[in-house]
């Protein structure tokens, strides 16, 4: 059995991940990873570090009309994590597209940097299936893949 | 007579700086070189070029169709300079003219869609857009594209 010191070392520790997962995506709503059908995941290879505080937009494509439509406006957590881009009903089959404001990070830093965004645009087919959208980053290039979040 | 641009490029000089379709070619037949010295152009003379390598196959990709355009300071709106046709190198000659650089905000659109459909293969990615500045005109930029159906990269090579 816990000691009930143990439980409340928990329990605080479970409250900081949660608070900071709300810090990094104010979108999120309080959704688990294993919650959101769409994740994305930055890190700097430049530092071999993640990236943390880096604005990033996610928009679909409009059927009928062909306009973006922005569905949220995020920010990478600590882990360089941005959780709950999309709510499970939120996900339906279109052209995506994920923009990263690179540049106003590495200006933060003091870095000149080739690319004034990163913009990614992708397929879903799927509603029921979740995609994971890693960008590997540093000033003059970047890879983007289709991952899993396991 | 109508001709697919691809083709085109093959009987007339003057679709010699639209790119070609390479893989129509016969091997042995180079008309790209002779074209595009006749018309001033060397190859390498382009202050910007790219090179897409299929990662997938380990192969150069040929004939995939790429547009490069820049951005407007005033309207703010993309114009674009040109359209062209990766050879069977994966490279795509002639971007530029020399004297056509300037410093900016460009972006090389390539149609990966489409070269992986006409390959019966499945991609992720409808097109990929890489956007990036110049700041010297004087300086030459090489922006090679590393392409797979689910994944790329991108980097500023020499």
């Amino acid at each position: 059995m816990r000691a009930a010191g143990q439980d409340k070392i928990s329990r605080a520790a479970r409250r900081l991940l949660s608070f900071q997962r709300h810090l990094g995506c104010p979108e999120s709503n309080g959704l688990e990873p294993e919650d959101s059908p769409l994740t994305t995941h930055v890190l700097d290879t430049a530092s071999g570090l993640p990236i943390c505080g880096l604005c990033l937009h996610l928009s679909r494509l409009e059927d009928l009309s062909q306009q973006w439509t922005e569905l949220s406006k995020s920010y990478t957590d600590p882990s360089g994590r941005c959780l709950g881009l999309l709510s499970p009903g939120q996900m339906k089959p279109g052209t995506y597209k994920l923009s990263f404001d690179t540049e106003g990070y590495w200006e933060e830093r003091g870095q000149e940097s080739f690319y004034p965004y990163v913009e990614v645009v992708f397929t879903i087919t799927k509603e029921t299936q979740k995609f994971h959208l890693p960008l590997l980053l540093n000033p003059w290039s970047y890879t983007i893949y289709r991952g899993s979040w396991s | 007579m109508l001709v697919p641009e691809r083709i085109a490029y093959l009987i007339s000089p003057q679709w010699g700086q639209q790119g070609c379709f390479w893989s129509l070619v016969p091997t042995g037949i180079c008309h790209n070189r002779r074209e595009l010295k006749g018309s001033g152009m060397e190859p390498d003379s382009s202050p910007l070029t790219t090179h897409v390598l299929d990662t997938a196959s380990g192969l150069p990709a040929c004939g995939l169709c790429l547009h490069l355009s820049r951005l407007e300071d005033l309207t703010q709106q993309w114009t674009e300079l040109r359209k062209s046709y990766t050879d069977p190198d994966g490279r795509c000659p002639g971007l530029l003219r020399p004297g056509q650089m300037k410093p900016g905000t460009y972006k090389l659109s390539f149609d990966t869609e489409s070269y992986w459909k006409e390959r019966g293969q499945e991609s992720f990615y409808p097109y990929v857009e890489v956007v990036f500045t110049i700041t010297k005109e004087t300086q030459k930029f090489h922006v090679p594209l590393l392409l797979s159906p689910w994944s790329y990269t991108t980097y500023r090579g020499s």
